[in-house]
């Protein structure tokens, strides 16, 4: 049945009487193609501090730690999930979360989907990297994979992003491009993040914290 | 001199005359030669709208006919104009003589104001008047026409006139044509809207280039504010004495 | 979707004497303008942004079925499953079987208005599997039991109140509350719950790009990424129309779509899926299910002008700046759309016949055209309908069709005998003067609609003609 349906469905379109699309008109060009490092920089800031994102800067990993510690005392927080991304690597989260009396779990801690599913939505908070920040909009570009769960993100009301500065982009196109460069093997899922998570469905009153985090703190290293 | 042929809406030649001569008047001052032609009847826009196309054809014919001779027609309604301009080149698309036709008298038709601002590049009309006035928009000359400046161009030039911005003058004013007729309700409320606005202004007149839009505005006006006035631009532009 | 837009004038004239729709409604299109253009700003050139993205969506027309082969082609490639429906009613058992087999007794959905268009969510519940709305609006409008008022806010109009009691009733709220943040936060922790164990999630497609494979979500909430991340089963049920050619076609469209409307950059959350998750991946769903939902769409492609519907984006503006809707509000369209949108779409998905007041409820005053990315001529399309509807002599308005036709016949002769013409008009005067008193007529049989709230001037005695041809001699 099913092939049968699809044959007749795109048959019906195929016969259809069709005249070719006119061409494209033109369209600018992204203004913010001509924006340097430090313009980028303050774009992302500006527009993600405008939905409540938090960004802190970091010279190096000992300060990105602070930061952390800063903000698991600010969040009082117990237990973090955080992901395995080379973004996180060289931060030791383990060593840090001892130190700072702090369990931080990933993925590799769990023996199977059911338990590590229920471990994101009891966490505190989820520390990820993210593979760009984008400076149109203040936008995290993650990408999802075997080191990047998808839930660390979402789940937990706290979500932390460790972003190097050389990850810093202009232009949605620009991530887009490099995350699907070889079209055969594209990541299972991409995801841009501007924000918490938010509804104004009520009133028209906004409020972050819906259904995701209600607070996105991001780190920018270097 | 140059010449103008006068399509005068059948709105106007039945309940609304005096517009029809307010733009004749108002032409001559501006030294043109308005003539009208007899053989003229209705666009046919009620008929489109109501969803009879092969009607609305033979009217549109009939109109071709009767004005093929004339080198600029000028209607003092937006939504015949769009009807001339815009709706008969797509009815007749199918028949290359007329749809011909229908194109060259796109290019000749004009309305009222579009002709008087674009085409004779007049501002100062020689109306004065004194007082306070505003304007509501017209969707088919907003925008369907894309005129917007020439009416309020040609008010602000008014003598002793003072113009306001009405709000939210680009909302429809609910007549629709057979709408205002079919849905009392939904059309009832959108001219309760606009003339809360005019109300709401310091303006004492609201002026108007649509006979429909007049019509509603005016009959709600008689009904529930009889000292508050609304008229045509036409009618506006045509006083010369201070009041 | 149960459809009642035969009832259209009477919710119409209920929703015009509810005072809280009424306010919420006033405050509608100032509201949206200021924020669209703000939103709009961002564009260095925001007109060209908008014929951009209209002549993406004309290609997405004009190119449908080869858009879709190449989507399916690469969703296939990348491990999704793509099946392809002719009817809602195929859709929704599919969809049921796939949660029965999978032993899901409930699952999460997203907002779609085309699972509204489907009813997919009664269909669950009569087949014993539970659907919950996850996007707040939605959950508020399931529990009340109500179509959406507005695409992007369903419950928008719905006072703090009645959703409380809906809540205590419904969703586990614990204690009384009217606060809407606190009301938002008792339904987050009802649904992480349904997220927390969920096997099978539904969710809509915003976008499905036909070069990539990869279907697109927007939203701000972070109910769909929940859906497409927790549980092992996601099933994403889109209409072919859908499909946009290219990855930067769809950066585009992204632009254009919450600017347009809401006047947000970019929703909270985007998220773009290229298959089932890899193996070696924690989460995600293992089987990713693409529903491709005809429902008469291929039918309504036939007609070079109907297809034109299909740019449609849901973006909502349309609802925004249109002077009936923001009366009367999305109630009495009776169905998933509302709006211009509702009245170019519902009678081409539910007929003609059955949807009269809706290409008829218009004043044609192109507000939805103007502020419209997708490029739709709204009242060009209700124009077509009317057109079609005025033929059909066999519809249970047949008396109805006949009689209005043989009047237009008499016009359009009129119309076109000059002296026949003017002898109806010179007729017409003391018809419509008979009750006339100090300068106007108050009412007329057969107009009582425009009496209703107005009188009309009384006819002068000369016409406009017959005072020319005295001044003129002719």
């Amino acid at each position: 049945m099913a092939s049968d349906t699809r044959g007749r469905i795109l048959d019906a379109l195929r016969t259809a009487t069709r005249r070719p699309p006119a061409p494209r008109p033109v369209l600018p060009e992204p203004p913010e193609l001509t924006l340097d490092r430090p313009q980028m920089i303050a774009r992302f800031e500006g527009e993600l501090s405008a939905q409540t994102g938090v960004v802190l800067r970091a010279a190096d990993e000992g300060e990105v730690l602070r930061h952390l510690t800063a903000t698991a005392h600010a969040e009082n927080l117990a237990t973090v999930m955080a992901s395995t991304d080379s973004a996180l690597a060289p931060l030791d989260l383990k060593a840090w979360g001892q130190a700072n009396a702090v369990r931080v779990h990933t993925a590799a801690d769990f023996a199977d989907r059911e338990t590590f599913r229920a471990a994101c939505f009891g966490a505190q908070a989820g520390i990820t990297g993210a593979d760009f920040a984008i400076a149109e909009t203040g936008t995290l570009g993650i990408i999802f994979h075997t080191d990047q769960p998808r839930l660390i993100s979402i789940a937990p009301p706290v979500h932390i992003a460790v972003v190097p500065i050389e990850r810093l982009v202009a232009t949605y196109e620009q991530a887009i491009d490099q995350v699907f460069r070889d079209k055969s093997s594209p990541p299972s899922q991409f995801c841009f993040i501007t924000g918490p998570s938010a509804s104004a469905d009520i009133q028209a009153t906004a409020f972050k914290g819906m259904h995701g985090p209600r607070k996105l703190i991001v780190i920018l290293v270097g | 001199m140059p010449k103008v042929s006068m399509f005068i809406p059948c709105t106007v030649d039945l309940l609304l005359p005096q517009v029809g001569e307010a733009a004749m008047l108002l032409l001559k001052r501006l030294g043109v030669r308005p003539s009208y032609h007899p053989e003229q009847t209705c666009c046919g826009q009620p008929l489109l709208n109501a969803g009879y196309r092969a009607e609305a054809r033979r009217s549109a014919k009939h109109f071709l006919t009767t004005f093929w001779d004339e080198d600029i027609v000028v209607s003092p309604s937006g939504s015949c104009v769009c009807m001339i301009k815009q709706h008969y080149p797509e009815l007749l698309k199918d028949e290359p003589a007329w749809h011909a036709r229908a194109l060259a008298q796109a290019e000749k038709t004009f309305e009222l104001s579009q002709y008087l601002v674009n085409v004779l590049g007049a501002s100062d009309v020689g109306a004065a008047y004194h007082g306070t006035v505003t304007y509501h928009e017209s969707c088919h000359i907003l925008r369907g026409l894309g005129v917007t400046e020439q009416p309020q161009h040609l008010i602000r030039n008014v003598r002793g006139a003072h113009y306001v911005a009405l709000d939210n003058a680009q909302t429809c004013c609910g007549f629709g044509g057979e709408f205002a007729a079919s849905y009392p309700d939904i059309s009832g409320a959108l001219v309760r809207d606009k003339v809360r606005s005019f109300l709401s202004s310091p303006a004492e007149l609201l002026l108007v280039s649509e006979p429909g839009c007049l019509l509603n505005i005016k009959g709600y006006l008689h009904r529930h504010h009889p000292d508050k006035r609304v008229m045509h631009l036409a009618e506006f532009l045509i006083q010369q004495k201070v009041a | 979707m149960r459809q009642r837009t035969e009832r259209f004038t009477t919710i119409a004239r209920r929703e015009l004497q509810n005072g809280l729709s009424q306010t919420f409604l006033s405050l509608l299109p100032p509201g949206f303008r200021a924020l669209r253009a703000m939103g709009m700003s961002s564009f260095p050139d925001p007109d060209a942004a908008v014929e951009y993205a209209r002549a993406i969506r004309a290609s997405v027309v004009a190119r449908l079925p080869e858009l879709l082969e190449e989507f399916e082609r690469r969703a296939l490639a990348l491990g999704a499953k793509v099946i392809w429906t002719r009817t809602a009613l195929q859709a929704n058992e599919i969809i049921l079987d796939l949660a029965r087999e999978r032993g899901a007794t409930y699952i999460t959905k997203s907002k779609s208005m085309l699972s509204e268009e489907t009813g997919l969510g009664e269909h669950l519940r009569k087949g014993g599997v539970e659907p919950f709305e996850t996007d707040l609006g939605e959950f508020i409008t399931q529990l009340l039991g109500r179509p959406p008022f507005h695409i992007v806010g369903p419950a928008i109009n719905v006072p703090p109140e009645e959703i409380r009691d809906a809540f205590l009733a419904g969703a586990g709220l614990k204690e009384s509350t009217t606060d809407p943040v606190r009301l938002g936060l008792a339904a987050r922790l009802f649904l992480r719950d349904k997220f927390k164990h969920l096997k099978m999630g539904v969710v809509g497609v915003n976008m499905a790009v036909a070069s990539t494979g990869t279907i697109i979500n927007v939203e701000n909430e972070g109910n769909i990424r929940m859906i497409k991340s927790s549980p092992p089963t996601v099933v994403a049920l889109m209409s072919p129309e859908k499909v946009v050619p290219s990855l930067s076609d769809a950066m585009h469209l992204l632009r254009i779509l919450s600017r347009n409307c809401t006047g947000q950059k970019i929703t909270s959350y985007v998220s773009l899926d290229s298959g089932p998750k890899r193996d070696s991946e924690i989460d995600g769903p293992a089987e990713l299910f693409i529903v491709i939902v005809d429902n008469g769409r291929s039918e309504i492609y036939q007609d070079p002008l109907w297809r034109e519907a299909l740019r449609c984006i849901r973006c909502g503006a349309c609802l925004n700046t249109c002077p009936v809707y923001t009366k009367i509000g999305g109630y009495p369209y009776g169905f998933a759309y509302s709006g211009p949108m509702g009245q170019v779409l519902n009678p081409l998905l539910l007929g003609l016949a059955d949807t009269r007041d809706l290409y008829q409820a218009c004043t044609l005053c192109g507000a939805c055209r103007e502020v419209c990315p997708a490029g739709i001529d709204h009242p060009a399309l209700l124009l077509s309908y009317r057109a079609r509807a005025a033929s059909d002599w066999h519809g249970p308005q047949a008396a109805r069709v006949l009689l209005r036709r043989s009047l237009a016949t008499l016009l359009a002769f009129a119309m076109t005998h000059p002296r026949l013409w003017n002898l109806g008009i010179k007729l017409t005067r003391p018809l419509f003067n008979l009750a006339a008193r100090d300068g106007y007529i108050h009412t007329l049989p057969g107009a009582q609609g425009w009496f209703a709230c107005r009188d009309l001037p009384a006819v002068p005695e000369k016409t406009f003609r017959e005072r020319w041809r005295q001044d003129h001699g002719q």
